[in-house]
Formats: C-alpha cells, sequence, structure tokens
C-alpha cells in the first residue's frame, strides 16, 4: 500500500469530495471510491517520484526540533528560504514530514 | 503536545508530580544545589591549595634525591630544578590537580573510600618509576641530559621555549563524559519518540530511543527497561544535569521515573603537547605498555596501568586519555605520559 500522505492535498481534496457527491447520487457505491482513492495514492505517488521534473531548494536557518519514528521523519525548520530559478520565498517556520520513498513504491 | 517539553523545562524534584513551568527557575536552582562529587576550580592563591601543592613537591624533591643517584630518574622535568622561578612556575602549573586531589581527600573523608583514594599517597615521580622498563631508566642519554638541565636551570634566565624546562601547564580538557542512570521504570519508547522533541527511534536499528537536548548538548540513549545512557557532556555537572533533564522529560510524558544509581562511566579528555613525538621509540621502550600500527591506526595505543587509563598518542603530539571513572585519573595519567613523551620528541 502506498502512502496516504497526498490525499490532503488540493487534488486529492477534490478527488475525495467529487467521490462523495458520486456516493451520495447512487453512481458508484463506497466501495469503488475506497478503491479510487487506493489507485489515487499509487499513482500520486509514483507520479511524483517520475514525472515532476521542478527543483526547488531550501535551506533552513535552523532545525528546531526533529523527529524520528515509524520510519517517518518530522522536522520543524526556522527561517527558510525556498529557492526556485529566479523565485525566492522566505518564510519563518516549516514543518517538514518525510517518508522513505523506496518503502512506500508497492506499484 | 509540543508546548510540555519547551527548552524551559527542568526538573525540580524527581519522583513528584509534574510542576508548572513558571516554577523553573526554582527547579534548576535546586538542581545545582544538589550535592555530588565535582571539579571546582580552584581560587586564584588559596593557601591551603599553595600548601598542598608545596608538599606535593617537596615529595618530589626527595624522590628526585633518591632518584638521581642511581639514575633512575623518570624525568627531566618534575625535579632537578630547584630554581626559585622555576619552583613557582611548576607550584602553579600542579595547583589544578593538587587542589583536586584536596578536594577528594575533604570528600573521602565524608564519602567512604573511592578508588581514588588509592592513589593519593603517591606521587606521578613515584609510580614512574614502577612504570620505567629497566632499560630505560639507566638510559645514559637520559641521565645525562637531565644532569644538562639541572646545571643550567639556576644559571640560565628561564625562557619558555627552553626544551625540557618545566611543565608548560598542559592540563587534558575533559571532552567527553559517559553516564548511566536508572529511572526505574518501564517505558513505552514508541510513546516517548512520539511525543518527545528531538527523538528518534527506529526499532529495526537499535532498542533504544536517541534523544538530544542542547543544554548541556547531550545525547541519550533512552531503553525501555528504563535505563539509560547519557553521552557528550563536558563536565561531570553538566552530565548529571543533562541526565537530570532527561528523566523529567520522561516524567513529564506520564511515567514514574526516578532518578537512581547514577554513575559516571568513562571520561574522555584530550591535550596538545605542542612538540612531535616519535612513535617508533616510544614503542619500543615502552612495549608492554604500547602499541603502534601506523598500517591500523595512526595513533599509539599506551595502556597505562596506574592509572587504568588508554591513551592515544599521535606523531603530531596530541593526545587522547580515556577509561577514566573520575577526573583526577586523567589529570594523573598526563603527569605521568608527558615526561615520557619528551623524551620522545622529535629533533626536526
Amino acid at each position: 500500500m502506498s502512502y496516504q500522505l497526498y490525499r490532503n492535498t488540493t487534488l486529492g481534496n477534490t478527488l475525495q469530495e467529487s467521490l462523495d457527491e458520486l456516493i451520495q447520487y447512487g453512481q458508484i457505491t463506497p466501495a469503488l471510491a475506497f478503491k479510487v482513492l487506493l489507485q489515487f495514492d499509487k499513482s500520486i505517488n509514483n507520479a511524483l517520484n517520475q514525472r515532476v521534473k521542478a527543483r526547488v531548494t531550501f535551506k533552513a536557518g535552523k532545525l528546531n526540533t526533529y523527529r524520528f519514528c515509524d520510519n517517518v521523519w518530522t522536522l520543524m525548520l526556522n527561517d527558510v528560504e525556498f529557492r526556485e530559478v529566479h523565485e525566492f520565498v522566505k518564510v519563518d517556520k516549516v514543518k517538514i514530514v518525510a517518508c522513505d520513498g523506496k518503502s512506500g513504491d508497492f506499484n | 503536545m509540543d508546548d510540555i517539553l519547551s527548552p524551559g523545562f527542568s526538573i525540580p524534584s524527581i519522583g513528584h508530580a509534574p510542576t508548572p513551568l513558571h516554577h523553573s527557575l526554582d527547579a534548576d536552582q535546586q538542581i545545582e544545589a544538589l550535592p555530588h562529587q565535582v571539579y571546582h576550580p580552584p581560587a586564584p592563591e588559596p593557601t591551603t591549595t599553595a600548601a598542598t601543592a608545596q608538599q606535593q613537591q617537596q615529595q618530589q624533591q626527595t624522590d628526585n634525591g633518591t632518584g638521581v643517584p642511581d639514575g633512575s630518574s623518570g624525568s627531566g622535568l618534575f625535579g632537578h630544578e630547584p630554581s626559585i622561578p622555576l619552583a613557582h612556575k611548576q607550584m602553579q602549573s600542579y595547583q589544578p590537580s593538587a587542589s583536586y586531589q584536596q578536594q577528594q581527600q575533604q570528600s573521602n573523608n565524608t564519602g567512604g573510600s573511592t578508588p581514588q583514594s588509592l592513589m593519593q599517597p603517591q606521587t606521578p615521580q613515584s609510580m614512574m618509576s614502577h612504570m620505567m622498563p629497566m632499560t630505560e631508566r639507566n638510559a645514559p642519554g637520559d641521565s645525562s641530559l637531565s644532569n644538562i638541565h639541572q646545571t643550567m636551570g639556576p644559571s640560565t634566565p628561564m625562557t619558555p621555549a627552553t626544551p625540557g624546562s618545566a611543565d608548560p601547564g598542559i592540563v587534558p580538557q575533559l571532552q567527553n563524559i559517559v553516564s548511566t542512570v536508572n529511572l526505574c521504570c518501564k517505558l513505552d519508547l514508541k510513546r516517548i519518540a512520539l511525543h518527545a522533541r528531538n527523538a528518534e527511534y527506529n526499532p529495526k536499528r537499535f532498542a533504544a530511543v536517541i534523544m538530544r537536548i542542547r543544554e548541556p548538548r547531550t545525547t541519550a540513549l533512552i531503553f525501555s527497561s528504563g535505563k539509560m545512557v547519557c553521552t557528550g557532556a563536558k563536565s561531570e555537572d553538566d552530565s548529571r544535569l543533562a541526565a537530570r533533564k532527561y528523566a523529567r522529560i520522561i516524567q513529564k510524558l506520564g511515567f514514574p521515573a526516578k532518578f537512581l544509581d547514577f554513575k559516571i562511566q568513562n571520561m574522555v579528555g584530550s591535550c596538545d603537547v605542542k612538540f612531535p613525538i616519535r612513535l617508533e621509540g616510544l614503542v619500543l621502550t615502552h612495549c608492554n605498555f604500547s602499541s603502534y600500527e601506523p598500517e591500523l591506526f595512526p595513533g599509539l595505543i599506551y595502556r597505562m596501568v596506574r592509572p587504568r587509563i588508554v591513551l592515544l598518542i599521535f606523531v603530531s603530539g596530541k593526545v587522547v586519555l580515556t577509561g577514566a571513572k573520575v577526573r583526577q585519573e586523567i589529570y594523573d595519567a598526563f603527569d605521568k605520559i608527558f615526561p615520557i613523551l619528551k623524551k620522545f620528541k622529535k629533533q626536526s
């Protein structure tokens, strides 16, 4: 099973809303909706892994806290600068949740 | 969840219910005031300290009195220099260890005997003579070298650069202290890892939570049995304080943690003698104690017997001392090794 990390993104949320609507109108069964969501997890993990070429670099002033439990890193960063080629964003606080890309890649 | 373990936490009283954060200042003071046996830097010129140093020095001189005629002088460093400026210098350089010894003696009187007390009567000199292999002791170059210093010492004005002139006052700096403590309760490591900050828990790799704090900058290994190892502190005080802070974190997560059997397990010190050393020569003359395999490790490993300390000696003159349970063992070991190193100073 892939990480369900990306269900809480714009794409994932709208997909879930649409599925809920379809269930309400009786056009699909909840079991089918569940299957669709599982496929979404697989596909988005795969797509982000394989098809995204854009790169953003970031640099934090300070690692405030960190945690590693259940193979998930949680990092709280302070004073983070995100940099794309000519775009530049500065953020006071960033929370990074990072999973192992290989162990979640079961497709 | 996160504000539970804000950096301002403290350990007011291990064994009691958690206290609110606004008590933290008091609590810190309470920690500071806890009784423990530690090293305090000596006051600039306490008379008692000076007296002890003088005693020690006298003892050394008497040792040298017997040592010089048969050529068994351990070094040209601690003795042979009765000139006044030098004696003064010696006294100063000995002050830290001398005053510490005194403190140790005091604490021994009150708190039972420690291995330390066994070492007290011996000066570094007398211990040295046990250490020296016979060939070393009777080396003609050694006695002539010390004779030169003996004759030159009082007449020539002292310059700090004179080789073999005096103890340059090198004091090994403590680099790491490892301590253990028993929290006396079973711990749910996953809960700790999930709720505490700066924790790592990867049971596939290692069956303990690895936790760090910034002040004192240390790392703790916390096991489910309730035992904890605290590493990285630079002083006895810091090690204990850090261990108490970890215990407090565990307490705040709802475990009935105590603070039992705190013990310092290892101390590591290091220093730089500031001259290159001929390790090949050292390994030949001290073969019982040393091993030097430059293909395996660039340093010479010197296993001193009394005090039981392992020294890593490098060509550069850097020395690492490890295996001590108390600070004084590091100091004693360095006082013993320094004259030996001087003899193997690389002439270049």
